[in-house]
């Protein structure tokens, strides 16, 4: 549990360390979010903008992929619904962006639900291949409906999110509005990992000791969960998707291929899977990677930096899963556990 | 009109008057053309220890997958407290009272001890996804009672001090308590235990039959599916003996021990002073 002194941590020491330092740490990053940015150039603020809206994104994709152990490679179709929804309704139907932003949230958690419940009676590959099916049916949809989508060319002219008249042009309100949404669905889901939903979905998950048949026959309705899981990491990309669209104010197909699920599910797989602090650094590595080579490559080797990139992530996610295949974020736990352990003798 | 014809496993609602507990009546699977259950019956009452033994291989794991929902019978049905369950997903059975320890235990290996144990309250707690996020007042309230139901149960089987630990560091021994501790904590009115014995050392196995009599006392109704006849048939009411997916005996221990069809079939031959039971 994050942020509250719950009678139940004083009984359980390991908790009370975990959730202290938990505590500190986004406590500390808080601050630095909040504070860097202010004597930051408009460079590092656009990119740490991009991070956030990565992070968000890849902590809804930990919550299914993580926490329930249930692949998924079409998120961007989910990033995409709320990008779209959002756009759609403020340009074409003159809603409020807020209103927009939730109402995108809501859809594409149906849609997430009605989906979901036929797709996770299917299992392992087949899965991901659908979730990839998925993001596929998204993309040619999107690009069909011209009429309301604007096709392959796009949307435009997509009205900024504001709040007292400030508003998308600000650089600096998008920075804090994506990272005030990041920091609140952490906390969400902090502590929904550790409550009886929580609970329940690790349990549920073989990728990570659990067990479906043991969790049945304890109660726990194994579609339901996967399902609700599914439903809310749809949300967050959903919600990211809206900020993102009010963000850009255009957006065009391409943007929400298969590439950004993949990406997504690297930055999963790199941050670590176990916990919703994966998002952030998995996000924040990747990203920064990736600005790195389209910094250094035109300088060093000359060209475009796309094909190291990829060869850069390849290398990456090859290198976390013989060395770290829980992810950066098992570094980071068992360096704190080592800290706790010394502090305590 | 011809009637409509719905396969046992998906007739729903019906019920039976009876004092028994649980109910089987007919049970068939087969697995392509290996069939491991062959029209199993058995009743047994609230309350009571049922064994069944049998050599491997003769459906005795089939037959308690079956009851808690997780394997499908052919033909059968199965009544627990009079009510039709074979028809039922298994966390539906779960939630009307009954819960099985596994043979290989399957223990959550990314959680501790007594995170196990709180996963055995999940249904006994209503916190929503919502509400856990928001860790509203609700959730916390739950989750302090799950909690400290957890800790009781882990006491009860003497794990209290192992709480926090991770599965994976404990004994075998103290891993089947875990899952015991487990089930317990899920409030099921009867327990299916599979081969809880197995594995154990014999400090472990007198600490086993204690717990299991302990239960008895409280009311809990036990199937255990061994192959250690000589420990269970202290402590069972009633016995059931499978042989190729067959129950070839059915009594207490005592009648079991005379039955000619299970000392040729598995207790292994002739012995002095026995004589069959139909001969009584």
């Amino acid at each position: 549990m994050v942020l509250n002194g719950i009678k139940l941590l004083r009984q359980m020491p390991q908790k009370v360390a975990q959730a202290r330092l938990q505590n500190r740490l986004l406590i500390i990053l808080a601050i630095v979010f909040f504070t860097v940015p202010l004597g930051a150039g408009a460079y590092p603020v656009t990119i740490m903008i991009d991070i956030g809206f990565y992070c968000v994104v890849t902590m809804g994709l930990i919550m299914i992929m993580g926490l329930g152990g249930q692949i998924s490679l079409g998120h961007g179709a989910f990033f995409g619904c709320g990008a779209y929804i959002s756009a759609v309704l403020t340009t074409s139907y003159g809603w409020s962006p807020w209103a927009a932003l939730f109402f995108a949230a809501l859809v594409t958690g149906a849609i997430a639900g009605l989906v979901g419940r036929f797709m996770f009676r299917l299992h392992g590959l087949i899965l991901a291949g659908v979730t990839l099916a998925l993001n596929l049916v998204f993309f040619y949809l999107v690009t069909s409906m011209v009429d309301i989508t604007g096709g392959a060319i796009g949307f435009m002219n997509i009205p900024p999110i504001t709040i007292g008249g400030i508003g998308s042009q600000d650089l600096l309100f998008n920075y804090y509005f994506i990272w005030i949404m990041a920091f609140l669905l952490l906390i969400f889901s902090l502590n929904l990992t550790d409550s009886r939903n929580g609970r329940a979905l690790r349990a549920l998950n073989t990728y990570a000791g659990g067990s479906e048949d043991a969790a049945q026959v304890l109660g726990v309705n194994v579609l339901r969960y996967k399902v609700w899981a599914f439903v809310l990491s749809a949300v967050y990309a959903s919600l990211a998707g809206s900020a993102y669209a009010h963000y850009t104010r255009i957006i065009e197909p391409n943007t929400f291929m298969i590439q950004y699920s993949a990406m997504v599910a690297l930055m999963a797989i790199i941050g670590g899977r176990s916990s919703p602090w994966g998002a952030f650094l998995g996000a924040g590595l990747i990203i920064g990677l990736r600005e790195l080579l389209r910094e250094s490559v035109p300088v060093l080797v000359g060209g475009l930096s796309g094909a190291y990139e990829l060869i850069a992530y390849g290398i990456i996610l090859a290198l976390a899963l013989l060395f770290m295949p829980q992810g950066l974020v098992s570094v980071v736990r068992r360096a704190a556990s080592k800290r706790t352990k010394i502090n305590e003798t | 009109m011809k009637p409509k014809l719905v396969p046992p496993h998906r007739r729903r609602g019906k019920t039976i008057a009876g004092d028994y507990l649980l109910e089987v009546r007919g049970i068939s699977k087969s697995f392509g053309r290996l069939s491991v259950l062959k029209g199993v019956d058995f009743s047994l009452a609230r309350g009571n220890i049922l064994v069944i033994i049998g050599p491997n291989g003769a459906g005795k794991s089939t037959l308690l997958k079956i009851i808690s929902g997780l394997a499908l019978p052919d033909t059968g049905e199965i009544y627990f407290a009079g009510e039709l369950i074979s028809n039922l997903a298994p966390y539906r059975i779960a939630s009307r009272g009954i819960t099985q320890l596994f043979q290989d235990i399957q223990l959550f290996l990314s959680m501790s001890v007594v995170e196990n144990v709180m996963v055995g309250r999940h249904r006994h707690a209503t916190t929503d996804f919502m509400s856990s996020g928001l860790s509203l007042k609700k959730a916390r309230d739950d989750e302090q009672r799950v909690f400290e139901a957890a800790l009781e149960k882990l006491a009860l089987v003497g794990l209290e001090k192992a709480a926090f630990a991770a599965p994976a560091s404990l004994s075998w021994g103290q891993q089947k308590l875990v899952g015991l501790a487990r089930a317990l904590a899920s409030g099921a009115e009867l327990l299916l235990l599979d081969e809880p014995y197995s594995g154990l050392v014999a400090d472990e196995v007198t600490k086993l039959n204690q717990l299991i009599r302990a239960l008895q006392s409280q009311g809990i109704t036990i199937v255990i599916v061994e192959h250690l006849t000589d420990i269970l048939m202290g402590i069972a009411s009633q016995v059931i003996v499978f042989d190729h997916g067959e129950k070839i005996a059915d009594g207490t221990p005592a009648e079991i021990q005379r039955d000619r069809r299970v000392i040729d079939a598995y207790l292994g031959g002739e012995q002095p002073g026995v004589r069959e039971v139909d001969d009584q």
